[in-house]
């Protein structure tokens, strides 16, 4: 619940607010009976779902310390009865994942940097002003996304090329920062809804210019709004294949596109080795969303209000 | 600012909020084409004028591009890269190394050679010569090849329409592989020469406990492996442009296929890694791969006698006399027209067929070389699996019958996808053929 | 819902009207907009009106004949596949992600350590949780087949992807199980913003467990759930890679949708006059029922 805490006073639900009068006792037996049922089903909900979602990750782990020769028996061992670090060990060797990684870091960052940057500003328009096309301009940002990104991948590749960003970050990053867009202006847009009217008012009458509150009242208001979308764009960077195979270089390509190439050849499909190298790209990011998830769900909650 | 502007004075009626905008709003969503085609005109307008041509660069330059996907895969990755140090150590040359993975490499680099971004030398897979010489990009290397010493075979595997688009690199085939060992604890005492012994002795593996008696590919990736099933039931496939797919020869080779599978004789959701997988583990008493798939499969295997107990076998034939049908296959280098293509044409000849180059390269790698003193070479020569293999097996393979083809990769994948239609019995095979040879008939027309 | 007032009042003393100032402000994400996609996207639909090769050079104008090959063909198969499996993507990570919300939002303890560990399968590279699924489903050495035999519930090995009645479910799971943290977070989120007291006063006018989430909680979190699900829907429609690498739109075409067949025609078929034209149809249609879907959403939240 500690999520709650990041959200500005002014926009949070009073969940600090006076404690509810106390009801009358029978009520609150039953209230108590109620409590036990729903907490048990909730443990049955994580327990069920958590079965689906994590069982996979699981076997990742299992499969990434078999050896090769035990990792396609059948019916397989359900505990790892062989264990090695082989393939793990081949991944703190191979200095190219590192250079993926390393790339992916830096796409991805820039990525959920430069999305907030550009989806605030739009977000603010939309959610602070009212002119004509402003209901036009978002169905726009919305409708971008309904043309296949394949066709799209061709003519820009292209464009791309015509301005010497090939094979760079900029054309990574700029193409992951359009498409994750969509997604962070209607976060944003929806958490500056939040923000009070009045606010902006008396920053007004205060004199202070149209780019000054936004900038040192509205923004600072948005801040763990503004981390939770940087985090959904830094996933869309992170997980891109078909981009980040085409537009980029063995200097510049992401995670995705070398690990298949690494692991899915012409002539094999090391399972465990693949495996092995995706739990250890993915952790230092599950490790990072665990501690940033307040922002992600508590940023998102000021948002949340509208839509 | 001004295309905001024009936008906004477009727009008819006042920005009222209520339910007039909202009834507007699936029009305007629909009429978003008139502020994309103002941004793309805006954007047009400031682009240079597309498409850079080939050709243009410096062809003595001494910086050039290597495009491989053999640069990245784990186990080829340190030898084809020391290929390269060595090379631009030696004639102080510059190699800018690219690799896609295998799967997206034809898709990539038709991409980017249509874009002009390609230099140099580009490995590629025999079957993909079809879709990349017609961009016109390629060079002409018949005098680099004549300075090969590269067997007549191999040189056939590099043309396009006659002309020498490719230096062979390595070539083999795709041919059966047998489990010995299986063989012998099902009673099979002779390799099975016609389609009939054949299916005898697959029957034989099938009273085997947990046995899969023919890891035949199942999964459109590899069906393509049916070509050289069809062409033993007699069907030549294409003939010029007539597909002949659908004839009697190629339903009955679809029909015996289903057999095989209905009798669990071949399994269903294979490819070749899944029957190299289970082959390692000695589950499997034939499967399809090339030569160098033996190496993969030990890779796995956790019985080291294994290596000993795998055997090439001919294809089994209709009737006994026919050649055995084998799927020609190897990897070629290419060179762009452009900059650093004379550098690049060197390179690549060095690498197909220095003799220490290609010697090293097949016991590393177990990738047979393409010339007669690389064959000739003792590491080679002595390797019994793989004389075995080029005699028996390369001997009459062919290639692929659409590989000249652009549309090859989508025609296989037609026919693959009829098959399984009839595998898993969605149609039967008279049908599913015919409808293949009306696609890839309307594909060959395009 | 917001008044229109505040700072679209204009003001005096500053350069620039409201909506200049509002433009101006949407200025740099449009013009990513421009470049990115508007610019390739009308680039690409002038190619459906052409006969096209992506590997040969020039193009000849064909009128509406690509328009008419595609509509011919596969294209109703297609577009039913695409719709099963855009849906089904679509609702099942939604009830899976709402519910573990529901769940975790019910103050049960260590719900932030499962929050973190349910991001799991959304922060491994999509094309890797492809891989993985693979592996899973996998005919013959599976482990989904190895518990299945083991608990006696099957007793042949299953070959998830090579029927066409299990493949499409396969696919689904799959990218299902990539997709319901993103929507767990979203709801999480959502539920939050339903004030405690809300549930309270119901409980205490004796409204039961079901009722409540009935005329409390779903009513707090229609609209994000609206927009979660519109945006899953968009991305599903769109995506390519889970049905690709498992499948390839196999068995016999029966998981092919639409952005596998459109990948198909333009490199392997080379053809980009009838992968645009077929682009085209798509767009069209997806326009069409987010149009539909957004005038349903928002005549709802008006009341």
């Amino acid at each position: 619940m500690s999520a709650m805490d990041t959200v500005t006073p002014a926009v949070r639900p009073a969940k600090g607010g006076p404690p509810a009068p106390p009801a009358p006792a029978p009520v609150k037996r039953r209230r108590r009976a109620d409590q036990r049922r729903s907490s048990v089903a909730a443990w049955a909900a994580v327990g069920v779902i958590g079965l689906f979602g994590l069982l996979p990750v699981y076997w990742m782990l299992v499969t990434a310390l078999s050896p090769d020769d035990r990792a396609f028996r059948f019916p397989p061992d359900l505990f790892p009865r062989a264990v090695t670090l082989e393939h793990f060990r081949a991944f703190a060797e191979n200095e190219a994942l590192f250079r993926y990684m390393l790339n992916s870091v830096v796409v991805a960052s820039i990525t959920a940097v430069l999305s907030v940057v550009v989806s605030a500003y739009m977000g603010y328009s939309f959610s602070k002003f009212r002119y004509r096309g402003r209901t036009s301009l978002m169905n726009f940002v919305l409708a971008s996304q309904m043309f296949p990104q394949a066709l799209l991948l061709i003519t820009l590749y292209a464009v791309f090329s015509e301005f010497g960003l090939l094979n760079t970050y900029a054309a990574l990053i700029l193409s992951f920062t359009t498409f994750t867009m969509p997604l962070c202006v209607w976060m944003l847009k929806g958490i500056f809804d939040t923000v009070p009217d009045a606010l902006l008012e008396a920053a007004a009458i205060d004199g202070a210019s149209r780019w000054r509150t936004l900038h040192t009242i509205v923004a600072p208001l948005a801040a763990p709004g503004m981390v939770a979308a940087g985090l959904f764009a830094f996933v869309r960077g992170w997980n891109d294949f078909i981009f980040a195979l085409t537009l980029a270089d063995r200097d510049t390509q992401t995670l995705p596109p070398g690990l298949v190439n690494t692991y899915i050849g012409e002539f094999q499909t090391s399972w465990p080795a693949l495996m092995a190298a995706s739990l250890i790209v993915s952790l230092p990011v599950v490790i990072a969303f665990t501690f940033l998830q307040r922002y992600l769900v508590g940023g998102l909650t000021a948002g949340a209000v509208k839509s | 600012m001004s295309r905001f502007r024009t936008r906004q004075g477009l727009a008819p009626g006042t920005a009222r909020p209520g339910a007039g905008l909202r009834r507007r709003d699936t029009l305007r969503l629909l009429g978003l084409g008139a502020m994309g085609a103002a941004g793309a005109g805006a954007l047009s307008a400031c682009a240079p004028s597309g498409g850079s041509g080939g050709g243009g660069g410096d062809a003595s330059a001494s910086t050039f591009g290597f495009s491989s996907w053999s640069l990245n895969e784990e186990a080829s990755k340190p030898v084809v890269e020391a290929i390269v140090a060595d090379w631009e150590s030696a004639e102080d040359v510059s190699i800018d190394a690219v690799s896609y993975p295998y799967n997206d490499y034809l898709t990539q680099l038709t991409l980017k050679l249509r874009g002009g971004q390609v230099t140099g030398a580009v490995q590629l897979d025999i079957a993909w010569l079809g879709a990349l010489a017609p961009m016109g990009r390629l060079l002409d290397l018949s005098d680099a090849a004549a300075r090969g010493g590269y067997t007549e075979a191999a040189l056939t595997s590099g043309q396009y329409e006659g002309t020498q688009y490719g230096l062979p690199w390595t070539t083999a085939s795709i041919g059966l592989i047998a489990n010995s060992t299986l063989l012998d604890a099902a009673g099979i005492t002779e390799q099975p020469t016609t389609i009939e012994q054949f299916e005898e002795a697959l029957r034989a593996l099938k009273d085997l406990e947990g046995i899969t008696p023919y890891a035949a590919a199942t999964k459109v990736a590899q069906l393509k492996d049916i070509f050289p099933w069809m062409r033993t039931f007699g069907s030549t496939l294409v003939e010029g442009d007539t597909v002949t797919i659908g004839d009697d020869a190629s339903v009955e080779a679809v029909e015996w296929y289903k057999r095989l599978y209905d009798d669990g004789l071949i399994a269903a959701d294979v490819d070749r890694f899944d029957a190299r997988a289970l082959f390692a583990q000695g589950r499997v008493g034939f499967y399809d791969d090339a030569v160098i798939g033996k190496g993969a499969t030990i890779a796995q295997a956790s019985d080291p006698a294994l290596a000993d107990a795998m055997v090439p076998v001919p294809r089994p034939v209709l009737a006994s006399g026919d050649a055995p049908q084998a799927l020609l296959w190897g990897h070629v280098i290419v060179v762009v027209d452009g900059e650093g293509s004379d550098a690049a044409t060197e390179f690549a000849l060095h690498t197909t067929s220095d003799t220490a180059t290609v010697a090293d390269y097949f016991e590393r790698l177990a990738l047979p070389p393409t010339t007669a003193e690389g064959l000739g070479d003792p590491a080679v020569a002595q390797d019994a699996f793989t004389t075995e293999w080029t005699e028996r097996i390369t001997a009459t393979a062919t290639p692929g019958p659409f590989w000249h083809l652009t549309q090859n990769a989508q025609i296989e994948e037609v026919v693959a996808q009829q098959v399984q239609a009839v595998l898993v019995g969605g149609s039967s095979a008279r049908d599913a053929m015919n409808a293949a040879r009306e696609e890839i008939t309307g594909l060959m027309e395009r | 819902m917001t008044p229109l007032i505040g700072a679209a009042r204009p003001r005096r003393g500053e350069r620039l009207s409201n909506t200049a100032f509002a433009l101006l402000l949407t200025l740099p994400g449009m013009a990513l907009f421009a470049a990115i996609v508007c610019y390739p996207l009308i680039a690409s639909l002038v190619t459906g009106f052409f006969e096209q090769s992506l590997v040969l050079p020039g193009r000849s104008f064909v009128g509406l004949s690509n328009y008419r090959e595609a509509l011919q063909g596969d294209f109703w198969p297609v577009l039913r596949q695409t719709a099963v499996f855009t849906l089904g993507a679509t609702a099942i990570p939604f009830v899976l992600g709402f519910a573990l919300a529901l769940a975790l939002n019910s103050g049960i303890r260590g719900s932030g350590f499962l929050r973190g560990l349910f991001l799991f399968p959304w922060v491994i590279p999509g094309v890797v949780v492809s891989f993985l699924w693979m592996w899973i489903f996998n005919a013959n050495y599976g482990v989904l087949n190895g518990v299945l035999t083991r608990l006696g519930l099957i007793e042949e090995s299953v070959g998830w992807l090579g029927e066409p009645g299990t493949a499409m479910l396969a696919v689904i799971v799959t990218k299902s199980w990539a997709s319901f943290p993103w929507i767990m977070v979203m709801m999480l989120a959502a539920l939050q913003t339903v004030p405690r007291e809300l549930h309270e006063a119901a409980a205490v006018d004796g409204s039961g467990a079901i009722r409540r989430f009935f005329t409390v909680t779903w009513p707090g979190v229609r609209g994000v759930a609206a927009i979660a699900i519109l945006l899953e829907f968009i991305w599903n429609f769109q995506h390519f890679d889970t049905i690709y690498v498992l499948t390839g739109g196999g068995p016999a075409g029966s998981t092919e949708t639409f952005a596998v067949a459109v990948y198909r025609e333009a490199f392997h078929g080379f053809d980009l006059g009838r992968a645009t034209a077929l682009g085209g149809l798509w767009m069209v249609l997806l326009l069409g029922l987010v149009g539909l879907y957004l005038r349903m959403f928002e005549r709802e939240t008006d009341r």
